[in-house]
């Protein structure tokens, strides 16, 4: 019992016992705020890795892309309908996105999705802007630009259909500030497709003192990634500068199924901007367009296009998207899928084309976590790395506390004397500053867990503040993490591993002092005063 | 009660050994106070570290009720010292972080696990406040031993060794840090407990405690010159005085 109540009345009386605490607190933070950004930048890596893709994917491996997509689709719903939901075709090139009203060019990823099918097997849904507060209206087929005016109640407002959809949303919506927000933000009414950075707010529609209505040629929809087109704040919103249904431009190349350009001059194809998509990751919203599936196809040739001998070459797509019920297992999905590909594609064979067969040959199933295994085991080793050196670095921790007990059992030579005297045996001792060591590492543990779960907690604002003392030391820049915000939280299991480390490395710490400790002589610890 | 018989003890002091006892021998019976006196180096407090096995000796034993110390293991040598024998130093060496209450728990804390503690606590509480009535310390319980006198420290060291009512009282010096009007304060105090049947040995360099004892011997250049001198009290009827084997 002595052990227990020394060392914890030790623990409050000894000044220097709040110099290993101290030392332990910090290490812990320390460690605790490194493991909770990078678990967390390696968490929102995963998550959104997932949500960009469906579970299952059968990816062409050729910009190309590969036949029988449809057929593979309609095959796979009839042979696994307990395991596959639904399927929807992708076709990714790469271009030149343009907005004609500014004559500003960019390269970009165009992805041909069809949209109801590509939201309802990913969260692309959830980044959509203009979707949000105005549920259904953002389509990618042909339109024309939406132009605010006044309306019968002498007010600014937007064509009917846009305005019920806008009613619609403040119906569902569950969260009063969310709506009190939006209708603080100033609805715009730029007489022109480009409004002037002078202007700026989130609903940024053209508009005149004409009536509500639609304008202009009827073009295909694009949603275009929001740090491809608009300026992130620094509140992490973005600053709109293009008017919603303002018209861009697309150029692109067709190429021929086995990857030539075919001779003919890229495609121009003008569209019409309906939302921007916020994806989370830096790369893929700063480089991406999304257009109708059926649209791209066509304009990129992939689709039948009729051969020589009088028949047409089969439609072709990058990917199929396989979305999965509820419940079933991943990985024995895909060996299934992937098996059932197999088995599709064999039955093929008699008919198949040559090019056609080098194109499904290609073709392979994967899971999500397949498709960004490469990204996600970087991030992972990186977390691994990271957390490995900010320990060893903590290892000090461990050092201090040695140095710190060591002083305090040079300096309780006689308490250890006395106790010695009184029936203490040198196990005990040893046994108490190692139970000292623990107390000390259980308070810094303890004080070490709340600092740093502060820290991670406002690790934004800290470094808002710190950008606005000198934005050299913005040091989270979404440029290089991919993501907007720092991830800011804290498992419970890592501060509980955290702090559990923490506490046997002090006792660790001890062991040495603790020893010597249980080897003092008392009748040499007790000649003197 | 307690019986040493021949003990050497030396000391390695630079290159050469420094004999320390040679050959000292000691008896003290139940009920007895037995002083040793003599010089600064005599050998005094090296002879009371191995009669409360503090220390081992080189040669020599050191017989408790008939068992030899040194025969013992380590654990009954701690037990013994524990519950056998209580000592009280020149410097009262108590715990400064400690209460004096605290201070006179300690042994009873020292043999008791967080359960068994629990357990005996009341009681302990109970003997370690009647030790400090005792001695006159009951208002004195919460404070820290460096808010007490030398007297008063001293008898807390006093209450300490008492607390597991140890059969046999080592003192080293106990009025050695003492003004004189304390000292005698702290040897009356003795006396008392030694009257209700309390043995003790007292090492001391003032031939003037002898006063207080039944007998004393003086130890010079680590062996007994004096042996078995009748001390200032008389030894009451049927004590067995025992002489002290040269």
């Amino acid at each position: 019992m002595y052990k227990w109540f020394l060392a914890f009345r030790y623990l409050y009386t000894k000044l220097i016992a709040l110099f290993g605490v101290a030392s332990v607190m910090l290490c812990v933070a320390m460690v605790l705020v490194v493991l909770s950004v990078m678990g967390g930048f390696l968490d929102t890596v995963r998550a959104r890795s997932k949500g960009l893709h469906s579970e299952i994917v059968l990816e062409g491996g050729t910009l190309q892309g590969f036949p029988y997509y449809e057929e593979f689709g309609e095959y796979l719903e009839g042979q696994l309908p307990g395991t596959v939901e639904l399927t929807t075709p992708v076709i990714y090139s790469y271009g030149i996105f343009r907005v004609p009203a500014t004559t500003w060019t960019k390269a970009a990823r165009i992805l041909g999705i069809r949209l109801d099918g590509y939201v309802a097997v990913n969260d692309f849904e959830n980044g959509l802007h203009y979707e949000r507060y105005y549920p259904g209206t953002t389509r990618l087929g042909l339109q024309s630009m939406p132009v605010a005016g006044i309306g019968e109640s002498n007010v600014l407002q937007l064509p009917p259909d846009l305005e019920a959809a806008n009613d619609k949303w403040r119906r569902q919506e569950t969260d009063p500030e969310a709506i009190a927000s939006f209708d603080q933000s100033p609805f715009q009414h730029a007489p022109y497709p480009y409004v002037t950075p002078a202007i700026l707010g989130e609903r940024v529609y053209a508009a005149d003192l004409g009536p509500p209505r639609y304008e202009g040629p009827e073009h295909y929809g694009v949603i275009v990634g929001c740090d491809l087109l608009n300026e992130r704040r620094e509140d992490g919103n973005f600053n709109r500068y293009l008017a919603r249904g303002a018209e861009v431009a697309l150029m692109a190349g067709p190429l021929s199924r086995i990857g030539t350009t075919r001779g003919e001059p890229p495609i121009l194809v003008p569209l019409r901007y309906v939302d921007d998509s916020r994806t989370g990751i830096f790369e893929i919203d700063s480089f991406c367009v999304y257009a109708d599936f059926d649209m791209l196809q066509h304009k990129l040739a992939m689709d039948p296009q009729p051969l020589v001998d009088g028949g047409f070459t089969k439609a072709r797509a990058n990917q199929l998207l396989i979305g999965l019920k509820e419940g079933v297992d991943l990985n024995t999905s895909r060996d299934r899928i992937r098996g059932a590909w197999l088995t599709f594609c064999a039955s093929l064979l008699p008919e198949v084309s040559d090019v056609d067969a080098r194109a499904i040959s290609l073709a392979e199933v994967y899971t999500w976590e397949d498709l960004q295994r490469p990204f996600i085991a970087a991030v992972e080793k990186e977390k691994v790395l990271v957390t490995f050196l900010f320990t060893l670095i903590s290892m000090v921790a461990i050092v201090l506390v040695g140095c710190i007990f060591y002083m305090i059992v040079e300096k309780k030579t006689r308490d250890i004397g006395i106790l010695k005297s009184i029936g203490a045996s040198g196990r005990g001792v040893a046994g108490l500053f190692i139970i000292y060591a623990g107390a000390v590492g259980l308070v810094g543990s303890i004080l070490g867990t709340i600092l740093g779960s502060m820290v991670v907690w406002n690790i934004n604002d800290i470094q808002d503040l710190l950008a606005s003392l000198n934005p050299q030391l913005r040091v989270w820049s979404p440029d290089v993490y991919s993501f907007d915000m720092i991830p800011n939280v804290v498992k419970q299991v890592d501060a509980i591993w955290v702090a559990s480390v923490a506490v046997l490395s002090s006792m660790i710490g001890s062991l040495i002092p603790a020893r010597i400790a249980s080897r003092v002589w008392p009748v040499g610890a007790l000649r003197y005063e | 009660m307690l019986r040493a018989r021949g003990l050497h003890k030396s000391y390695i002091m630079g290159r050469a050994p420094l004999r320390v006892l040679r050959g000292t021998s000691l008896q003290a019976a139940r009920g007895e106070f037995v002083v040793v006196t003599g010089a600064s180096g005599s050998g005094k407090s090296t002879l009371l570290h191995l009669l409360g096995a503090l220390d081992i000796p080189d040669r020599g034993t050191v017989e408790f009720n008939g068992r030899n110390l040194f025969d013992l293991g380590d654990h009954a040598r701690r037990l013994y010292r524990n519950r056998d024998v209580g000592f009280i130093f020149q410097f009262y060496h108590l715990l400064p972080e400690c209460t004096v209450l605290e201070n006179v728990l300690m042994p009873r804390l020292v043999t008791h696990s967080f359960w068994a503690w629990r357990r005996i606590r009341r009681n302990a509480r109970r003997d370690a406040e009647e030790l400090l009535e005792r001695v006159g310390l009951t208002e004195r319980a919460k404070h820290r031993p460096s808010e007490l006198s030398g007297g008063e420290r001293q008898r807390v060291a006093i209450a300490r060794a008492l607390v597991n009512r140890p059969k046999l009282l080592l003192a080293d010096e106990p009025t050695g840090n003492l003004d004189e009007e304390v000292g005698e304060d702290i040897l009356r105090l003795l006396t008392e407990l030694n009257e209700a049947g309390q043995t003790i040995v007292m090492i001391t360099h003032d031939a003037k405690v002898a006063s207080h004892a039944h007998r004393y011997v003086r130890l010079s250049e680590g062996v007994i010159r004096e042996a078995s001198s009748p001390g200032g009290r008389p030894i009451p009827a049927g004590l067995a005085t025992r002489e002290v084997i040269p």
